[in-house]
């Protein structure tokens, strides 16, 4: 059978041994908003996480799960932290059946890390959030990330297949399967995705892959102003699937607007659509600074830099907006407009209706009110994604408030009622 | 907190006029006659007559319904268009039948943002058709979707042939509309795709009625794709086959439906239709691909030396729509078509990683041979969701058991290879008893305690999915199912 048996291989990144630590510096190393956890803890095994869960709830101990730490900044502070509970010695790759284009992971294992293991069978998870060295794939479905890929491709949720969990209290349970089709019991799957560990701590999940794409080729568009670069976002994102990503990034620290487009199929498809974007460009006026094939390490290193953009701003405010697309641009201009006079950095895919601005500025509360008014005037959904430490009390990570959230109340009182599992950082402080 | 077995004469009267002063005379059916048209979905092996049928045009009506349930503590079960195939809407323990059927509006088509908001009783084929001169489409296309509806859609997290590029229901549904069984409506999602919180839209699909009653959806539509091409392939075994669909996925390429149908089916479809399938072979594959047209007529060579290198017998490629469409009536329509070959019928729906369809497909012809059935195979390959047909008289009783217990070890076999007991179908009250095979009681207890802040009192749908204490029927006499 092509594609050969289920590969089993070891967690070859874990540190080895069960720890716990008062470290100070490692306390420090994953406080969330200013607020210290007591102790950090990575149990060596999933046995010892449930352990672990299981006496922290029977001492009345609050516990955020968290993998490296590289996103914990969503989300609002927690109301109590006592414990850091760090997925990330839990790395095991449980069973890849490539030809099955499926993967069983244990959450603490990092994007990069599989897809290490995924690109030797020319395969992919393609979800491409920010830092995927950092980022484990517990910490991709609790916070529910994504990327430049995702509008061609599909969010977390349209990949992962089946889930192990332990619950508030220190129980085991699992979700879902290992088959692609599966309807099976309820899909708790999605209740966890984007949950942010208010309601389990997700131990394994097994996903969807997909074949890598035969070619892909970047291309760079540099447009004269922002103007200009706005004006070509409705042609862009009329490219179908072959346009893998379509991202243009504005920032105070580069000269010019740029699109940024990452091609991929097979090679007629990718020739085709390459020239429909230079057609476009030519259009309207924009230069054509890169054009260069995918696998190339300047291609990479572009694709990286639209994708990680959102982190690696100086500024300590940023914010995603997700509109329609038909009112996409208008809240793109709006926000770059709103926020012109502070150091920014912004991506815009016209396709998802993202904006993202990373802004560094001295009064982040105006311009968050700024951007929120501007988002709800749309009816564009908006994350407060990082914000300083000071306006922990104040801040509303999340607009606008669901209307059914006495019903995700009840949820969280059912699933955790005492509780343990990262208390208020969710919607509304749940 | 329990809830009302049988209605007594008195209550149902006292019901029944409560019901017809929220949605008119013609709204509550309770002779016996039309009542009997309820009795079953697709499922029917098991059968039980609601005590009263109720068709609001409105989501305030059915909220009012419900309320009225809520009050006189009667249960509820909610039914679309009955097509379902796990006896998801069978009244058993639920009196009251809430029917979706009179819900057919579209409520908005946002053709610019793909967005559509559809009633929950509008039939999922509509959809298609209210927006293909705008060059859109609601991707999932289960074989019932001339008559199945939305709400029943997301009820069953449907799927049907084009999973396998594109994904089931859930992966289309951006929002609901809810009625909680005390009547509460919530609305759930919505047009964007990430609305804050916990996505409760994607926990209510496939939640089988029991967390309320959908009345409306939020779908996501795609554009048409640029190009299709579909080919019949014919292999002279099964597993010359099933190694060929393996062979695709490996090279990297993931088409948009890949569909087997053995002799047993085939020769039923001609029959049936004149299709213009060999009937002498041993299995035929329809592979679909789209996409963008320039890089499709590649693909389609690709696909076609694999299958060649796989032993293929014979390919003919669909020279047209109406070729095309010819071509899936036939699939869509193979249950159907098995009528002709058998006076009875029983279809499953299990699931296996792909890489393990020739396991399963030996084990089914090992258990039907063990069981002196005949078992014939059609099915979502590409998935690894299988559907055997076990052809038999449920006029025989002995050969009637027989087939029960076959199903059932073929789900085992499912399951022990590493899938499921159900892609597509659902567990409604037919695999009740099987799901133990996936889940471990922490499992099921979790998803009962989510199941209680959706209806704390157990009234939407009760006797699905779960085992309750009133339990299933023991007897069952499988008789004909109709299409997948």
């Amino acid at each position: 059978m092509s594609g050969g048996d289920p590969v089993r291989a070891g967690g070859e990144t874990a540190p080895a041994g069960d720890a716990v630590t008062g470290d100070v510096a490692a306390r420090h190393a994953l406080a969330i908003a200013g607020v210290v956890p007591e102790a950090v803890v990575t149990p060596a095994t999933r046995a010892a996480l449930t352990a672990d869960v299981r006496a922290a709830a029977a001492a009345g101990a609050a516990v955020v799960p968290l993998g490296l730490g590289a996103h914990r900044a969503l989300g609002h502070a927690p109301a109590r932290y006592d414990v850091a509970l760090s997925t990330r010695a839990l790395a095991t790759v449980v069973e890849y059946a490539p030809a099955d284009m499926t993967v069983t992971v244990e959450s603490g294992l990092t994007l990069a890390a599989l897809d290490t293991i995924l690109a030797r069978h020319g395969q992919w998870l393609p979800l491409d959030p920010p830092c995927p060295e950092r980022t484990t794939v517990g910490g991709l479905i609790a916070a529910d990330l994504a990327g430049p890929l995702r509008a061609s491709q599909g969010r977390v949720r349209d990949f992962v297949i089946g889930i192990a969990m332990v619950t508030a209290d220190g129980g085991e349970a699992r979700a879902g399967g290992r088959v692609v089709k599966n309807v099976a019991g309820y899909d708790l799957m999605k209740l966890l995705i984007g949950s942010l560990g208010t309601l389990a701590v997700v131990t394994e999940a097994t996903l969807k892959v997909r074949p890598r794409p035969d070619v892909t080729r970047v291309l760079e568009l540099a447009c004269v102003d922002r103007a200009a670069a706005l004006t070509l976002a409705p042609r862009l994102a009329e490219l179908g699937e072959v346009a893998l990503a379509i991202t243009m990034i504005d920032a105070t620290d580069v000269p010019r607007p740029t699109w940024r487009c990452l091609l991929g199929g097979v090679a007629a498809d990718v020739e085709t659509v390459r020239g429909r974007l230079l057609d476009a460009a030519r259009a309207a006026g924009a230069e054509v600074v890169y054009d260069g094939d995918g696998t190339s390490p300047e291609s990479g290193a572009l694709v990286a830099a639209a994708r990680d953009l959102p982190r690696r701003a100086a500024g300590d405010l940023v914010t995603r907006a997700v509109a329609l697309r038909t009112r996409a641009v208008r809240v793109a201009a709006e926000m770059l407009a709103c926020v012109d006079d502070a150091q920014v950095r912004a991506c815009f895919d016209p396709r998802a209706g993202t904006v993202t601005l990373a802004v560094a500025t001295a009064d982040a509360a105006a311009a968050i009110a700024r951007l929120r008014a501007i988002a709800s005037r749309h009816e564009a959904t908006f994350v407060v994604e990082r914000w300083p430490d000071v306006l922990a009390a104040s801040v509303e990570v999340w607009s606008p408030v669901p209307r059914s959230l006495p019903l995700m109340r009840r949820i969280k009182a059912a699933l955790d009622p005492a509780g343990t599992l990262a208390p208020g950082r969710f919607v509304a402080r749940l | 907190m329990s809830i009302q077995g049988p209605l007594g004469a008195a209550a149902r009267a006292r019901l029944q006029r409560a019901l017809v002063a929220v949605v008119g005379a013609d709204g509550v059916l309770a002779d016996a006659a039309d009542l009997r048209v309820y009795e079953c979905d697709g499922y029917t092996i098991e059968r039980s007559v609601p005590a009263l049928v109720v068709l609001p045009r409105t989501t305030d009506e059915v909220a009012r319904v419900v309320r009225l349930a809520a009050e006189a503590e009667v249960a509820f079960v909610p039914r679309g268009a009955g097509t379902g195939l796990s006896g998801g809407c069978l009244p058993g323990e639920a009196p009251l039948m809430i029917c979706t059927s009179r819900m057919r509006r579209i409520r908005m088509l946002d053709v610019a943002n793909r967005r559509v908001v559809a009633e929950a009783g509008v039939v999922n084929a509509t959809v298609s058709r209210a927006v293909r001169d705008a060059g859109l489409y609601y991707v999932p296309d289960p074989s019932s979707q001339n008559a199945c509806t939305i709400g029943g859609n997301v009820a069953e997290n449907s799927g049907g042939p084009h999973t396998l590029k594109y994904g089931v229901t859930t992966n289309h549904v951006l929002g609901v509309e809810l009625v909680l069984a005390d009547g509460e409506v919530v609305e759930l999602g919505g047009v964007i795709e990430d609305t804050p919180g916990y996505d409760l839209t994607g926990v209510v699909c496939g939640s089988e009625g029991t967390f309320g009653i959908v009345t409306a959806a939020t779908l996501r539509l795609e554009p048409l794709p640029e190009a299709v091409t579909t080919l019949l392939a014919v292999f002279e075994t099964v597993a010359a086959a099933t190694a060929t669909v393996s062979r695709i996925i490996a090279a990297g390429i993931v088409p948009a439906a890949l569909e087997m149908m053995d002799r047993t089916i085939v020769e039923a479809i001609e029959a049936a239709y004149h299709a213009g399938f060999p009937t002498d072979a041993g299995a035929v594959l329809i592979i679909e691909l789209d996409g963008p047209a320039a890089g499709l007529p590649a693909l389609a060579a690709r696909v076609e030396e694999l299958c060649r290198v796989g032993g293929m017998r014979s390919v003919r490629t669909a020279a047209d729509e109406a070729e095309r469409a010819a071509i899936w009536k036939s699939r869509k329509r193979a249950f159907g078509a098995v009528g002709r070959l058998s006076p009875s019928y029983c279809t499953q729906d299990g699931v296996v990683p792909r890489t393990r369809l020739p396991e399963i497909l030996m084990r089914i012809e090992e258990i039907g041979a063990r069981y002196g059935l005949r078992i014939g195979n059609v099915f979502h390959a590409g998935d690894g969701n299988i559907h055997p047909v076990i052809l038999f008289d449920e006029r025989d009783r002995a050969e009637t058991a027989r087939v029960l217990s076959a199903g059932r070890e073929i789900l085992a076999a499912c399951v022990a290879l590493g899938g499921s007991i159900t892609g597509e179908h659902g567990i409604g009250v037919e695999k009740i008893r099987e799901l133990g095979l996936s889940f471990g009681p922490d499992d099921l207890a979790l998803m009962r305690r989510l199941r209680g802040v959706f209806d704390p009192a157990g009234r939407a749908n009760p006797g699905k999915i779960f085992p309750t204490a009133a339990g299933c029927t023991e007897q069952r006499a499988p008789r004909r199912q109709a299409a997948l």
